[in-house]
């Protein structure tokens, strides 16, 4: 009986994955035709330089540079534990859309509450005297003062959506903007501002000007020359006490029940406000607690005047959920194939003529088709006669698209850091 | 046979549909002549819906083919069915809530001229439909708005909008007063004589050997057979699609009513959509171990006198006692706790639809240490319970406690939600329709589930639109008209007409005879 149930599961879970898997390698695959293309019409680049290009987009995390004139491939200690610590806010935010996928709300607010998050980390690190309070205790402080402020300003568009009925997409993202601005203002004036080192203006003091630093745990030693710390077991922790959440608890069940029928829930004797404002609260501490494990790490500095951009960190929360289709360890893997993205750009830019800019519409258009798992997973679901008709025809529809992705690339550029 | 073969407007031949666990239609051929009604009959979860909807294109058939006027078709969404000139009324409504009923009826075929929607001639064409066949809907109102009944109408006339030549009503009876469906009986009649061909999903003999012209039975995702109306009667009809001796009679005792369990005095209910109360000043009293039927043409308060009831809607006059405590301002999960509760709207009210099964049957207790444990749902127990559930309520699913709800047929959501809310074992009972769009076999069932009740002392408040189960399933019944209760009856001594008077509002008691 338990098995039957496991084996259907499984079932479902497996075409969740093969989805995101297919999706990926489209997208990966239109990357790579842009990379040609790109790559033909520029006397720099040539089929050389297009093939480069191609292997990096798909090998990049394993590039070991240059040899001769011919890329080098083998196990990068340096990516690999970068990957990792920029997957760590990624894996966070993506758990903080997750979390309101899954109970019927889209929480496009993560950028917002990403930035409240990152006010109270900041401002609780850098205040908090180190030579009377213990680092490792202001670190706690930093991190769970984070999660509040980002549960709190998540509260907001789930208050307004629960009494007042107003959609929550709306209320986030001018709740995303009203941060924005708090957080410059916030900032502006403070002496948490870096007016010692002189080489760059306009940021914040590091945490570790207090001392404050996510301890490491020995992982630098695994992924020598990487900016990796503890940061990403703490991400991968909070998955798991997502999952167990939103599955096991009794919590959960109520969220995912005002999710998928208020009505219902509200009928059954479920408090179906209580429970929006509380989804949202859920979301925003994760996506606070993104921004802390971001910026505590030690070796990231925070451009304070952001008003007029929004952390990209925080949009791309959607895709990894999306990617994930909702579930909370899926975004752990999903998580790092983003930031893995992200390496591959860095790669492209370093190692061939690829420019930044091109090499962010690449990355981009990935993103953007690694989205579309929810349609290959209908597609896998619908009749096995028509799967082989129907992938083409999924190619064709996401081959349409790309000049969409703007919206995507725009938030990369807006990135604080 | 070739002669048979023209007549033939539709073939449906060996079409077979599979779903995950279950094979939904098993080799069935279903042949609808020109101009004629024919009906489709079935248990629920028999495959008469997802026969239906292959043929509307809403399902790809595994086999099978259907053919128009002889030639082979496919039909791969429902475009393709409406440029085939089939139409259909689903059981469960596809309206645009938040759009008008004009709206409604034009979407998807709207007229326009260089790209500008030209409602007035829409209009026009719609009023004179709804005055032709005596379908009364306001064009302006929005669908949320409206009732269920009314909705149904927009339906009717979204297909007849189209001039679709085969009409598919799936089950169009189930929430229309008598009045009505004589009407839409003599529409249907027409419709026929008009060339039109019908088919008829319906659970209702009485009006199947009214209107149809032939029957086709299905039992369980398989053919049994088709017969000539005239041919055969009702109780052989339900033999034949149950597959046993049903008894189309409610056999239950003289009721011997108790303790006052629920009192209502006073209460009234504001509208959402007009000034006037939905509820206006009701007082009865519901005692333990009778059947209380709250009676009346859908849309005179009923709806919202439930919603008062449970909670849903708040009361602005009046009070409400169970059990002996005032529960007028009470919360919902409060009320719960001695009232359950079979919602009129199952999809809205009763399931959530992406749950399984085993969710759904605990959505109200899942709080019980029975259940949980610190907060921690007791996996194993849910299931065990659930299992219990569905074996003692005989719910009929794809993949038992892991089915997906939405993937039941409506009978077996419904049996669901009558299982969980039974076994609740509640002093009070308020039943909303429970039988709506269900067949005989499993409103014999319901009847007897309901009656079982009763008779183990419960208060049973049934509000019902149908008026063979008010006459037969009831002990005491009261009338509502236009939010006010207007006369309580006894089933035994009077008569469906007499019924009928005080549903239409024609006759009213007394202030004295009214209440309890």
């Amino acid at each position: 009986m338990k098995q039957g149930r496991s084996n259907l599961l499984e079932k479902d879970s497996t075409k969740s994955v093969l989805a995101s898997l297919i999706s990926i390698l489209i997208g990966m695959v239109v990357g790579g035709v842009i990379i040609v293309i790109v790559g033909l019409g520029n006397p720099n680049l040539g089929i050389k330089g297009a093939l480069d290009g191609i292997r990096l987009v798909f090998f990049g995390l394993f590039s070991t540079g240059r040899v001769d004139n011919a890329l080098t491939f083998g196990f990068n200690s340096t990516n690999m534990g970068d990957m990792l610590f920029r997957a760590t806010p990624l894996i966070l935010t993506g758990l903080s859309v997750a979390v309101a996928f899954k109970t019927g709300l889209f929480n496009i607010g993560a950028p917002g509450q990403y930035l409240m998050g990152t006010a109270a980390t900041l401002m609780l690190a850098l205040g908090i005297p180190s030579e009377v309070v213990p680092t490792p205790v202001i670190w706690v402080i930093a991190f769970l003062g984070g999660m509040l402020a980002g549960a709190l300003w998540g509260c907001i568009p789930g208050l307004v959506k629960a009494f007042l009925n107003i959609n929550e997409v709306l209320a986030c993202i001018m709740t995303n903007w009203i941060a924005a601005n708090l957080v410059t203002w916030m900032f502006e004036g403070s002496n948490f501002r870096n007016l010692v080192e002189n080489t760059k203006s306009g940021y914040i003091y590091k945490t570790t000007y207090n001392g404050v630093q996510t301890a490491k745990l020995g992982l630098d030693k695994i992924f020598p020359g990487s900016q990796v710390n503890a940061g990403i077991i703490v991400a991968i922790v909070m998955a798991v006490l997502v999952y167990i959440l939103m599955n096991k608890t009794t919590l959960g069940y109520q969220l995912k029940a005002c999710g998928a029928n208020r009505h219902a829930a509200r009928y059954a004797g479920i408090a179906d406000k209580r429970n929006i404002v509380l989804s949202m609260a859920i979301a925003g501490s994760l996506s606070g607690a993104a921004a802390s494990l971001y910026y505590l790490s030690g070796n990231t500095e925070f451009f304070w005047s952001t008003y007029q951009s929004l952390p990209a960190i925080g949009f791309n929360g959607i895709p990894v959920a999306l990617l994930a289709a909702s579930n909370p360890i899926a975004v752990v893997f999903t998580g790092c194939f983003m930031s893995m993205l992200d390496i591959v750009g860095m790669q492209l830019t370093n190692l061939t003529a690829y420019n930044e800019y091109i090499t962010d519409v690449i990355i981009a258009v990935i993103v953007y088709l690694s989205a579309f798992s929810l349609v290959i997973k209908m597609l896998l679901n619908g009749r096995k006669k028509h799967k082989i008709q129907a992938v083409p025809e999924a190619k064709a529809a996401a081959a349409a698209p790309p000049p969409d992705n703007g919206g995507t690339a725009e938030g990369k550029g807006g990135d604080g850091v | 046979m070739r002669i048979m073969e023209a007549e033939n407007i539709i073939e449906m031949l060996h079409i077979t549909k599979e779903f995950p666990g279950i094979i939904a239609n098993d080799d069935i051929t279903l042949q609808l002549r020109r101009g004629e009604i024919h009906a489709l009959l079935g248990e629920n979860g028999a495959g008469k819906s997802t026969l239906m909807s292959v043929l509307f294109g809403l399902y790809q058939p595994e086999a099978g083919e259907i053919r128009k006027n002889g030639e082979v078709v496919r039909i791969k969404n429902p475009n393709d069915a409406t440029a085939l000139g089939i139409g259909m009324v689903h059981q469960h409504f596809k309206l645009v809530d938040v759009f008008t009923v004009l709206e409604n009826i034009i979407l998807g075929a709207e007229t326009t001229k260089l790209g500008f929607l030209q409602k007035k001639e829409a209009r026009k064409k719609v009023e004179a439909l709804s005055e032709k066949y005596g379908l009364k809907v306001d064009l302006d109102a929005k669908v949320e708005d409206i009732t269920v009944g009314m909705q149904q109408r927009v339906e009717i006339l979204k297909m007849l909008y189209r001039d679709n030549e085969i009409l598919i009503f799936d089950e169009p009876t189930a929430v229309l007063t008598p009045q009505e469906i004589d009407e839409l009986m003599a529409t249907m009649k027409e419709f026929a004589k008009e060339g039109k061909s019908i088919l008829f999903i319906s659970h209702k003999l009485n009006e199947i050997m009214a209107v149809a012209d032939r029957v086709t039975v299905l039992r369980k995702g398989k053919y049994i057979g088709t017969v000539d109306t005239k041919d055969t009667d009702k109780q052989s009809l339900s033999n034949m699609m149950v597959g046993r001796p049903v008894q189309l009679q409610v056999e239950k005792e003289p009721a011997k009513p108790g303790e006052a369990v629920l009192e209502v005095e006073h209460l009234c209910v504001p509208s959402k959509s007009h000034k006037r109360d939905a509820v206006h000043d009701v007082s009865f009293t519901a005692r333990a171990g009778e059947i209380l039927c709250i009676a009346g043409i859908d849309g005179n308060g009923q709806s919202e006198l439930v919603y008062g009831l449970t909670g849903l809607e708040k009361c602005s006059e009046g009070k409400v006692t169970l059990c002996g405590h005032d529960i007028s301002h009470a919360s919902i999960h409060h009320r719960g706790g001695d009232m359950s509760h079979i919602p009129e709207d199952r999809h809205k009210h009763g399931l959530v639809l992406d749950f399984t099964l085993e969710q759904n049957m605990v959505l109200q207790r899942f709080r019980e240490p029975r259940f949980q444990n610190m907060g921690f749902i007791k996996q194993g127990e849910v299931r065990k319970y659930a299992e219990t559930l569905i074996e003692q309520y005989d719910v009929r699913s794809g993949q038992g406690p892991v089915t997906i709800a939405r993937s039941m047929s409506g009978g077996n959501q419904q049996k669901a939600i009558i299982a969980r809310e039974i076994d609740r074992e509640k002093p009070l009972i308020v039943a909303v329709q429970p039988t709506r769009g269900l067949d005989v076999g499993a409103i014999e069932y319901i009847h007897k589930q309901l009656v079982a009740e009763r008779d183990k002392g419960k208060a049973v408040l049934l509000v019902s639109l149908e008026l063979d189960e008010v006459m037969s399933l009831s002990d005491r019944i009261l009338v509502m008209y236009e939010g006010e209760i207007v006369g309580e009856l006894d089933p035994k001594t009077t008569t469906v007409q007499e019924l009928g008077l005080y549903m239409a509002g024609a006759k009213r008691m007394g202030k004295d005879g009214e209440g309890a």
